[in-house]
């Protein structure tokens, strides 16, 4: 019942998640964080079996991490791309492979590009403009085939995010409750509110 | 060591289960293709059960009317007995009205001699081809269980994905960008097409099924009716391997 | 649910005079859903040979890249770009390697060898190749591929005329596949040109 969304902008991408942590029919958890920074400029947002998830999202945080320290440069989102769906098409064929789908991304400062990524548990990776994983996709693929344009602006794509999250509260019988919603842009990475797109201060 | 009649199983209580299969698919195809004052019905004439040709030479198409033929496919028995019952209502029909209906009018007939056995279906394709009551040349492509539509060609049966296509891109045409030159035809209409184009479609659909499909071939009966002119059958030969 | 067919995706390789082609559809589906319209499954082996591997969409990129790697190692080691006949055997000796736990994929390879002659092959995921002459075809739409080529395909065709035959057997193949079809690539390789052509398709 999990449900993940990414859009490509202008100059930015933009990672939506559900927060809720359910087990079986109950929620126990309604502000849980299914995103991870895994650079200046990159998000990953995660979805699919519990404990596998966090699991899998840490390893991935920490390698990156590794490389940037052993190389004083970090991966560009293709490449963390690529040897994130590496480590998910290896792990297919061990004894217990990971159940783990991702929507990788950010913004690339060498071409001045946004990247967006679709990867799932087989380790199928898709380039894409807009991506979703989980039921959200059979309810918000058609929104965005209609109205995302590659040009966007950062408020024309939080209104197509809206617009996404509208039509799984009309017609998706589960209730998700809020969504955490990151931008990855030239500036880094930061939390926005949905509702009125201003940034989140952690706290 | 228990003998055949002693086994345990045979003790236990358990329930014993048989079935029988009412169904079989006795491969072939058959293909229909109108144009405007005639239509062309086709189809191979192996017949087949698993790996094992039945008969080099079964006929899948009958004649219904001077200008109705009907072609089915799939278990021959369902096949010969809707052809059977098909010729018997129109026999009926004639004895008590003196004429012959037309193609809609069968065509409807059809339908609900398919839907009447909803719940144990005809296990066959069919279609129909042949002049209708506008003059025009025409076919009409039904399911099983009697769903069926008017369209200008259709394949069905073994090769039906092998040929389906090649008609799409032959018949209408599909993604053949048309000639600037040539001013074109109003909108929803087609070239029309000329006897000698589509009977040398259909040869060549046949002969490229026979290629590549294994119950597909051995021969190939190609029926034309033309308006005003009635059905005619002509034979051809196709491999027998 | 058939692993070969959750993705989707067609290819398809044709034989001319002194050229050949190969070509592939752009889908990439989880079963009904459409999650991709440029998914490439043709690639590049060495200039003048191009291999397509339609099938289970983590294992076309894994093959594509442990490919990459023996032919980068062949090279190194004979000093020389491998031939397409070559090539057509590393591919099927990588593929049988995973004998009992096979790369859901089915790969066709198409190229010009050292002696300008047109080269296909195709095998199924474990391996097995077929040497054709004419044509060879692979994916969810093999069947409508199949019945296309055979009526369309004819010996030596030139280029143009080849390009034209094997984009019509592809699009009019695609289209009667729900699993295949959202775009088309073609590519037409001759001695010294290699050309590649993106089809304008239905888009459903």
């Amino acid at each position: 019942m999990e449900v993940s969304f990414g859009i490509t902008g202008k100059d930015f991408v933009l990672f939506a998640s559900d927060t809720s942590a359910a087990r079986s029919i109950v929620r126990m958890k309604s502000n849980e964080d299914k995103q991870k920074v895994i650079g200046k400029h990159l998000v990953m947002a995660y979805s699919g079996e519990p404990g596998d998830t966090v699991q899998f999202a840490e390893y991935v945080e920490r390698n990156l991490r590794l490389y940037q320290i052993r190389n004083h440069l970090p991966l560009r989102p293709s490449s963390a791309a690529s040897w994130t769906r590496n480590q998910l098409a290896t792990s297919l064929r061990s004894r217990k492979p990971y159940s783990v789908n991702l929507l990788l991304g950010g913004f690339d400062p060498t071409n001045t590009t946004p990247e967006l990524y679709w990867i799932d548990y087989l380790g199928t990776l898709g380039v894409v403009p807009y991506a979703a994983h989980g039921y959200g996709a059979y309810f918000a693929l058609s929104t965005m085939d209609r109205w995302h344009k590659p040009d966007m602006n950062l408020e024309e794509g939080l209104d197509l995010l809206r617009k996404c999250v509208d039509e799984l509260e009309k017609r998706f019988i589960v209730n998700l409750g809020e969504f955490t919603v990151r931008v990855a842009d030239k500036d880094g990475v930061r939390q926005v509110n949905l509702k009125s797109g201003e940034a989140v201060v952690p706290v | 060591m228990t003998s055949q009649g002693a086994k345990l199983s045979n003790y236990t209580g358990a329930p014993q289960q048989r079935s029988f299969n009412p169904y079989s698919d006795n491969g072939g195809t058959i293909l229909a293709i109108s144009s405007e004052n005639f239509a062309i019905v086709a189809a191979d004439t192996r017949q087949s059960e698993g790996y094992s040709i039945q008969t080099r030479y079964a006929k899948k198409c009958y004649q219904l009317t001077d200008e109705v033929v009907m072609a089915v496919v799939g278990f021959q028995a369902d096949g010969t007995a809707l052809a059977k019952r098909v010729k018997q209502r129109l026999e009926w029909y004639y004895h008590t009205h003196s004429e012959v209906p037309s193609l809609a009018s069968i065509a409807r007939m059809v339908q609900t001699m398919l839907y009447g056995k909803r719940f144990f279906p005809y296990y066959a394709h069919v279609i129909l081809g042949g002049i209708d009551r506008d003059g025009t040349g025409a076919v009409y492509s039904f399911d099983p269980v009697g769903s069926y539509e008017r369209e200008s060609c259709r394949a069905a049966g073994a090769a039906q994905s092998l040929v389906q296509p090649f008609l799409d891109n032959m018949v209408y045409s599909k993604n053949q960008t048309a000639d600037p030159s040539v001013a074109p035809l109003p909108k929803g209409e087609r070239p029309v097409l000329p006897m000698e184009t589509v009977l040398s479609l259909v040869i060549d659909a046949f002969t490229g099924a026979t290629e590549r499909h294994i119950e597909v071939g051995d021969g190939l009966q190609i029926w034309t009716i033309v308006k005003g002119e009635g059905a005619k059958l002509r034979e051809l030969p196709l491999k027998r391997d | 649910m058939s692993i070969m067919e959750l993705n989707g995706g067609s290819c398809v390789a044709m034989v001319g005079k002194g050229c050949v082609a190969i070509a592939c559809d752009l889908r990439l589906g989880n079963q009904a859903l459409t999650i991709a319209c440029n998914h490439e499954k043709v690639f590049a082996a060495t200039e003048r040979t191009y291999y397509g591997l339609p099938g289970l969409a983590s294992d076309t990129i894994t093959v594509r890249d442990k490919l990459r790697q023996r032919v980068n190692l062949y090279a190194m080691k004979e000093e020389r770009t491998i031939e397409p006949e070559t090539f057509a055997h590393l591919v099927s000796s990588t593929l049988y390697e995973r004998r009992f736990g096979p790369y859901f994929i089915e790969p066709v390879i198409a190229g010009i060898n050292v002696k300008d002659e047109p080269f296909i092959a195709a095998m199924d995921l474990i391996g097995c190749l077929n040497f054709a002459k004419d044509f060879v075809v692979s994916g969810t739409a093999s069947e409508k591929l199949f019945g296309m080529a055979e009526s369309l395909w004819e010996p030596d065709l030139e280029a143009e005329d080849l390009f034209e035959t094997i984009s019509q057997t592809l699009l009019n193949a695609v289209d009667r596949d729900a699993y295949s079809g959202w775009g088309a690539v073609v590519w037409v390789i001759e001695k010294d040109k290699v050309t590649k052509r993106w089809l304008k398709a239905r888009m459903d």
